[in-house]
């Protein structure tokens, strides 16, 4: 890690020349209260201040919710072709909470087998990250993803009439150099930084208590009554599993070409809260009901990764609380589970 | 043996099958065919060795891709068999097809096998519910083509009815052979039937083997491991060396699109066998 400075007067300067060298897709205001990411053309077109953006920034870019696995010829002779679609990109302004979705996103798909058609879209995508504003339902903070300790190549932290900068990569390194006028950080710009880092970690509204989440559910797992009651209102629609930077189930299925003379092998996005998701052929469903589909999203996100992984599988974007139709809150439900253990 | 990880080069992904020729097929009961499986290229097939218990994901191009345990020998090394009921849109896609189609085959999947090697000089006792027999044949045949490696061998075998009774002829062979003691049960018997009457479940307190030297496979339909495992139980059969193949949705078959997590576990990855004693614990897996 090397920390730098950037003046915000050669801040628009260097966002320009970015962008005159990479695809850079950074936030747009697209409606009066909508934020997202997209390809821009110029600094203006960028808005900063957005407080949280519809769809997760990195999955959209690097696990499509539509994506062409392989392509094949049928009839007497069958030749499969893998397809793999990649560019060189850079991600501008995204938050930390999102660079930490992606990481997890990134050891999902470099786990085991190796996913070619995640890795090679993330190796060619640059990130720089900014202390983006958290939304009203955010709690980043509740689960340790308010501050990203990698996944970008450059940091940005806003420090009054500068930037403070942290350089993850050697590749943040030569951007640096490169595209923009970079100080050496001095010791008043230090405690400018720690200064800041307090100030920010206040402007999660949301404060979430897990501690003893993890016991705790294992206390509460078969309680049918207190899961078929926070489930109550789901209309197992998916939305918070598609908002969310972390989910990545999908279906693998095989279309046929419309001259008959080839298929496609493609994924497309899935929903653990779908009531199909667990239907498997013959007719049994291992996931039937909403108070079960409900109690294992929230198994998926807060236990079986810190298991699995040692860290929570949530960063506590809140999208998929802004997203519900049912207004399901996850850290209420948090909340409820630990009720439920002190009755 | 298990999928070696770093073989997986960048150019081949890991969703692009192989393909394979159907050479064989012949008709089990009215609704299970038996596909025997070559793969064409001669360098994959040679590196196609495969471990009792373990799947391939079979493509029918153009329809989708779908899981399915392996029921022949390991032993074998020039084909594979699978054992298909036709009951979703790639099984029935298969069951139209004829010998010399093409499918493609990714596998074998999966870490968890049947644990020939410790079973070695120990009673095995295989407990298989309808369609579950086929991913228990592997172990089966492995186990008789190395009879005397291993002490006494059981197979408890369940059907709905005598119709639907998987590998008649080979079973009919066995025990005209001696080689193993069999216990058949159907739920309904018709006239001609002479074995036992009722769910599998019932013939496991007949066991006469003792716990510290027997090993036990289990595999069928969800709903008979609860019922199964309590029988277990109840004799004393050690966790740790009762082995059962699980079933889940899944899509990819390589761990990453999650359908058959079941807790901290993929079943495509860490399974689909499991010992009792992995899976004792984990909410939901049986």
């Amino acid at each position: 890690m090397l920390y730098k400075i950037l003046d915000k007067k050669d801040f628009k300067d260097f966002v320009n020349n970015l962008i005159s060298a990479y695809e850079v897709t950074a936030p747009k205001k697209i409606s009066q209260a909508l934020h997202d990411f997209f390809p821009i053309k110029s600094y203006e077109e960028m808005d900063l201040s957005y407080k949280r953006t519809t769809l997760p920034p990195a999955k959209k870019m690097l696990f499509p919710s539509n994506e062409a696995l392989a392509s094949y010829t049928v009839g007497n002779n069958i030749e499969v072709k893998s397809l793999n679609e990649s560019k060189e990109q850079l991600l501008f302004g995204v938050g930390a909470w999102d660079i930490n979705g992606m990481n997890f996103l990134d050891r999902i798909f470099s786990t085991d087998f190796i996913d070619e058609n995640y890795m090679e879209k993330r190796k060619k995508l640059k990130v720089i990250g900014i202390d983006a504003e958290p939304s009203d339902a955010n709690f980043a903070s509740s689960v340790g993803s308010e501050f990203a300790k990698e996944g970008f190549d450059l940091f940005l932290s806003d420090i009054g009439d500068k930037y403070f900068v942290r350089i993850g990569t050697a590749a943040g390194a030569e951007i640096a150099s490169k595209f923009g006028d970079f100080l050496d950080a001095s010791d008043v710009d230090y405690s400018a930084y720690d200064r800041q880092m307090d100030l920010y970690k206040n402007k999660f509204n949301v404060n979430v208590n897990l501690d003893n989440f993890f016991e705790n559910f294992e206390i509460v797992y078969g309680k049918k009554d207190l899961w078929e009651k926070l489930a109550k209102s789901c209309f197992s629609c998916g939305s918070c599993n598609l908002v969310c930077p972390t989910c990545f189930c999908f279906n693998v299925r095989d279309d046929i070409k419309i001259d008959l003379a080839g298929g496609i092998k493609s994924r497309q996005w899935d929903s653990c809260m779908i009531s199909n998701y667990g239907l498997v052929a013959g007719g049994h469903n291992f996931r039937p009901d909403e108070a079960n589909r409900l109690k294992q999203r929230y198994r998926c996100k807060l236990k079986t990764f810190v298991e699995k992984f040692g860290q929570y599988s949530c960063v506590g974007c809140g999208r998929c609380v802004e997203a519900c139709l049912a207004k399901i809150n996850i850290y209420e439900d948090i909340n409820a589970v630990k009720e439920e253990v002190s009755i | 043996m298990v999928m070696d990880l770093k073989e997986k080069t960048k150019t081949e992904s890991i969703y692009v099958p192989d393909i394979a020729t159907i050479t064989e097929i012949k008709d089990l009961t009215p609704t299970e065919k038996q596909f025997k499986i070559k793969i064409d290229d001669p360098v994959k097939r040679k590196n196609f060795n495969f471990l009792p218990g373990q799947f391939v994901e079979l493509t029918v191009f153009g329809i989708g891709e779908a899981p399915f345990s392996i029921p022949s020998s390991p032993n074998n090394k020039d084909y594979f068999e699978l054992c298909v009921r036709s009951i979703g849109s790639v099984s029935a896609a298969l069951h139209r097809m004829k010998a010399g189609d093409k499918v493609g085959i990714k596998g074998p999947l999966g870490k968890g096998y049947f644990p020939y090697e410790k079973m070695q000089g120990n009673n095995v006792v295989i407990v298989a519910g309808g369609l579950g027999m086929a991913p228990v044949r592997s172990i089966l045949l492995q186990i008789l083509e190395d009879r005397k490696s291993y002490k006494d061998v059981t197979l408890i075998y369940g059907c709905v009815d005598p119709q639907s009774m998987l590998y008649k002829d080979e079973i009919k062979k066995l025990q005209e052979s001696k080689e193993l003691d069999i216990k058949l049960t159907v739920d309904r018997p018709d006239n001609s039937w002479k074995g036992a009457v009722g769910v599998c479940t019932n013939l496991i307190p007949q066991l006469k083997y003792q716990p510290q030297d027997t090993y036990i496979i289990v595999c069928g339909p969800p709903v008979m491991y609860k019922f199964v495992i309590i029988e277990l139980e109840e004799k004393k059969y050690k966790p740790e060396n009762i082995f059962l193949s699980l079933e889940r949705r899944m899509e990819c078959g390589v761990g990453k699109c999650n359908h058959c997590h079941i807790g901290n576990k993929l079943v495509c990855v860490d399974g689909p066998v499991f010992s009792l004693w992995e899976i004792k614990n984990l909410k939901e897996a049986i």
